[in-house]
């Protein structure tokens, strides 16, 4: 008996050094045929000896006019190269905005609030109950002021308030970390999807630092949670085309306005995950910058779900039947997340995994379509791709969902979790606050790869692909800097159940995330 | 809202009142509990009210924000007064600490400070403490409402209402005295209270026969207490050396028991009112002499002793009814052990069960200094009393003042307010 697990686990040993030799040589595969080659000219030109080698040296006839095209030609080949390469694009460095204490909302307040606000619908009451205890969220994720209220005062000054106090904020802080002076800012991208005054957020920033006036200033809106990636491909693609410059992103979430104020169930949902964040970015193309940026944008892909109509519909804000706004979310959330990730997977899979990866999808590829042959379709390792991971913490069933299928550790989603557990979703800045996580932990080392992927209504699915510039030292201060200590290595749940939209009933389709052409 | 706008005093002249919560800043570990001792239980029908009022000069620059804050960082100290109450299987409440919260009431009032002031009847200051007792549904009610108006002139007015299961009324005041420092800008910190400095002191048997307190018909979850008579109150203030000591002859330099003359003075009068049945015995609740260090903790630490006299009340002098007073029996090891007993499934009065007479005078309520000023004026008072009545007695701005707030069924007061008048205890 104690023989059978005995073979099992040997063999697991040797596959895994079998896994760990392929990589190995089809990775390096290059450098490895250069050595047999260099090893072969060193025997040669051991064997011809140094007269040998004089002799074949002064038969090549070197004119000075082919020497001199030669040389022109490779400069001109070089220069072409360096003119026309994509401006290497480095964020320097960002700041998460801390909500005050006062604006914590522990699970007891939340409930009792929503009991009296909503003392007509018990069943609602209950639903949020439900939601709230599966969600992932701890007990000091942050409301702001306004929707501390019973009931809530969601008026237009207190919604400007809370941008003012969350978004300044996150500014003050990052001009603090980088030394920037505000005159310097060359473009400007805010992004805040549901909260849209005129003048724009953008304005508002650029009234409260005295911005210049020839400063490039948008204002995306109603982008939904993959906002901020969307706002730091903008940024990417304005530095290429304006030398030497930089951009600050703000990537926010104002909940004041948004409060669900019915009791329509699908559309309670958003009250119960949301909450108050921001953060503050900035980024650079400027030489001088890339001794002190903490990362370098590798990749970043986009994609758009929004042509199929079911994709369109299923984060849809709308009113219900008794004439109050909120966003309703679809029972189908889960599978078209599922579709737009391996959508966005599919093209940033032959961009950063390795070449044993490729080859081996390849070939799995390859025997299923053409020789039919009853194949799992091969699901490629990304942990050789990054060495760490930022889920958008969109709720815990997202996250679960993704640590599933892509086979991901504790280790791995555990700044998504804790970001959940110790903010809430966040929205758009909450791939921010997962960052400075793992730099809180210590884990940033230089070359580390980081990829972040956020979802958001329309449907999207964007990532990321960052390499860590220099080691980060654990920061002093930061949001996660209070309570770090009390978040362990590996915070595991239990509970493995996925229940992200409570009155479904049945097991949400375990969708196939990832080459499913079946 | 509540029982003080049944006290006859017309339209509320708070407006605008907006309700929120405020709690703790560090989240308490799942499953802490707190549980209320025998005494605490029986006090539960009880709520203690105190209302603290502040000039323009201290209170113009103290925003919602700020007071907020502040209210944070007392409840840091004091976690377990934002829980809630739960039952346990047996039905023995006890106070789930889930950082749930106490309401913050905002409000304004359309006079300045100066005019509300200048009312007589103090009671008024009863509309500065919005009060809502605990229940119907326990887990989802609040214990400490606090209240916070704006006046016109920008003074403000700081409203608490207490529910007496956590602690007395010393507990209330040093807890407000928390809250000044905190606004203040001094860092203060709050020793824990330790399950041994719950226990009093007991020196004395435990008496068989509490008179302190009342056995009443079963209130459920609601914990109001049922009254057959509608309760008013009147609240005023006496000078020592006008209307007290003329009572009471001086014996040389013994310090005058201006506490006992005071309760003396008002049990004579009742008594000359209320002759049927003649109130032969008292309640006596005050600070816990054998408590000599200063209140640092959150309970029920109040001494309370009963009085009982065998001859009539109205005809006695106030000198007989001083010395019976100063002998009154500690009863608390009797009522902690009713309310230990019956596990929290009986209900009692303490306060009212008989005419009750408490005795705050030994705490400096003007030492909550917003800004480095003393309030303007201070109330305090107790909802949930038993129809025998209530005395408060505590200090006023002016040393030499007290301040006497009365609550007795609505038809004694007039009756009892003529009495004084003829007494020289009120003006004409």
């Amino acid at each position: 008996m104690s023989q059978a697990p005995m073979p099992d686990f040997s063999s697991s040993v040797k596959l895994k050094y079998v896994k760990l030799g392929y990589q190995y040589l089809v990775n390096h595969f290059l450098s490895l045929l250069l050595i047999p080659i260099m090893a072969i000219i060193a025997v040669e030109l051991l064997r011809m000896g140094p007269e040998e080698i004089l002799n074949v040296w002064n038969s090549l006839h070197f004119d000075i006019v082919q020497v001199l095209c030669s040389s022109f030609l490779v400069i001109f080949i070089s220069t072409v190269y360096f003119m026309s390469k994509p401006r290497t694009v480095y964020l320097v460095d960002y700041s998460c905005y801390k909500p005050p204490v006062t604006c914590r909302v522990p699970f007891a307040t939340f409930m009792e609030h929503s009991r009296l606000i909503l003392k007509d619908s018990p069943k609602s009451v209950e639903f949020q109950m439900r939601i709230l205890e599966r969600s992932g969220l701890g007990e000091e994720t942050c409301l702001p002021p306004a929707i501390h209220y019973i009931p809530p005062t969601p008026t237009m000054d207190e919604a400007r308030s809370e941008a003012q106090m969350v978004i300044f904020t996150a500014m003050d802080d990052l001009f603090k970390k980088t030394d920037l002076l505000p005159k310097d800012i060359d473009i400007l991208i805010v992004n805040c999807s549901l909260f849209s005054p005129t003048p724009s957020l953008s304005a508002m920033v650029i009234n409260k630092y005295k911005l210049r006036s020839n400063i490039k200033s948008f204002n995306l809106s109603g982008m939904g949670c993959s906002a901020g990636l969307i706002s730091v491909d903008l940024a990417r693609d304005l530095l290429q085309v304006h030398p030497n410059s930089n951009a600050v992103i703000v990537s926010t979430e104002i909940i004041t306005p948004n409060y669900y104020k019915g009791n329509e169930r699908a559309m309670l949902l958003p009250n119960c995950l949301f909450r108050m964040g921001s953060a503050a970015i900035l980024m650079s193309n400027r030489r001088s910058d890339r001794w002190r940026a903490k990362y370098k944008l590798c990749h970043l892909v986009r994609t758009h779900r929004g042509a199929d109509d079911k994709s369109y519909y299923c984060v849809y804000e709308q009113e219900d039947r008794e004439g109050k706004i909120g966003i309703n979310l679809s029972k189908d959330l889960m599978a078209i997340a599922g579709e737009a990730l391996k959508a966005n997977i599919t093209t940033i899979g032959p961009l950063v995994l390795p070449a044993s990866e490729q080859l081996l999808f390849l070939l799995s590829l390859i025997g299923r379509k053409i020789f039919n042959l009853k194949w799992k379709p091969y699901i490629p390792d990304f942990k050789l791709a990054f060495e760490h991971f930022c889920i958008h913490a969109g709720g815990r069933a997202v996250i679960d969902e993704l640590q599933k299928n892509l086979q991901l550790s504790g280790e791995h989603v555990e700044a998504s979790r804790m970001t959940l557990h110790r903010f809430g979703n966040t929205s758009s800045s909450s791939l921010w606050y997962e960052l400075c996580y793992i730099e809180s932990k210590g884990r940033m080392r230089r070359g580390d790869r980081v990829w972040q992927v956020a979802f958001g209504s329309g449907f999207k699915c964007n990532s990321a692909v960052w390499k860590c510039n220099r080691t980060i030292k654990t920061p002093k201060d930061g949001p996660w800097s209070d309570c770090i200590d009390r978040f362990w290595d590996s915070f595991l749940y239990g509970d493995w159940e996925i229940v992200f939209l409570g009155f479904t009933h049945h097991p949400l389709i375990s969708c196939q995330l990832i080459y499913s052409f079946s | 809202m509540g029982r003080s706008q049944e006290k006859g005093q017309g339209q509320s002249p708070i407006y605008n009142m907006k309700l929120s919560t405020v709690g703790a800043t560090r989240p308490t570990e799942t499953g802490t509990t707190y549980e209320p001792t025998g005494l605490d239980l029986a006090m539960k029908l009880h709520y203690l009210k105190a209302a603290y009022i502040y000039t323009p000069e201290m209170a113009r620059d103290l925003s919602v924000t700020h007071v907020k804050e502040a209210m944070f960082k007392l409840f840091d100290q004091i976690a377990w007064t934002t829980g809630r109450l739960w039952r346990r299987d047996s039905g023995r409440p006890y106070i789930k600490c889930n950082d749930c919260g106490a309401r913050f009431v905002e409000g304004e009032c359309n006079f300045t400070v100066e005019e509300w002031l200048s009312k007589p009847d103090r009671s008024v200051d009863e509309f500065l403490v919005y009060h809502q007792p605990v229940g119907p549904e326990l887990p989802f009610s609040p214990l400490i409402y606090v209240q916070m108006t704006r006046f016109k002139c920008r003074g403000l007015a700081f409203g608490l209402s207490w529910a007496n299961v956590m602690g007395d009324s010393f507990s209330l005041l040093y807890a407000f005295n928390i809250l000044a420092k905190v606004l203040s800008g001094e860092k203060f910190y709050a020793p824990e209270t330790s399950t041994t400095d719950k226990r009093f002191p007991n020196p004395y048997p435990t008496v068989k026969d509490p008179k302190s307190i009342k056995q009443v018909d079963p209130v459920g979850d609601l914990w109001i207490t049922p009254n057959n008579k509608k309760m008013a109150s009147y609240c005023f203030n006496l000078t020592v050396a006008n209307q007290i000591t003329p009572h009471f002859p001086m014996n040389g330099d013994d310090q005058i028991p201006v506490f006992e003359i005071i309760a003396g003075i008002i049990w004579k009068n009742i008594a000359k009112v209320r002759e049927d049945p003649e109130p032969l015995t008292v309640t006596i609740i005050r600070k816990d002499p054998n408590d000599l260090k200063p209140i640092r903790s959150i309970r029920n630490g109040q001494m309370i002793s009963s009085v009982h006299v065998d001859f009539p009340v109205a005809e006695a002098s106030v000198e007989e009814l001083v010395r019976c007073i100063e002998r009154a029996t500690d009863e608390r090891c009797g009522i902690d052990e009713i309310g230990e007993r019956c596990d929290g499934s009986l209900d009692f009065v303490v306060y009212g069960a008989k005419l009750t007479f408490v005795d705050l005078s030994e705490v400096d309520v003007y030492e909550a200094r917003v800004m480095g000023k003393s309030p303007e004026s201070v109330y305090c008072n107790v909802e949930g009393i038993g129809e025998e009545g209530l005395v408060v007695v505590y200090a006023a701005a002016r040393w030499e003042e007290r301040v006497v707030t009365m609550t007795l069924p609505e038809e004694e007061i007039e009756w009892i307010k003529s009495e004084f008048k003829k007494c020289g205890l009120i003006a004409p």
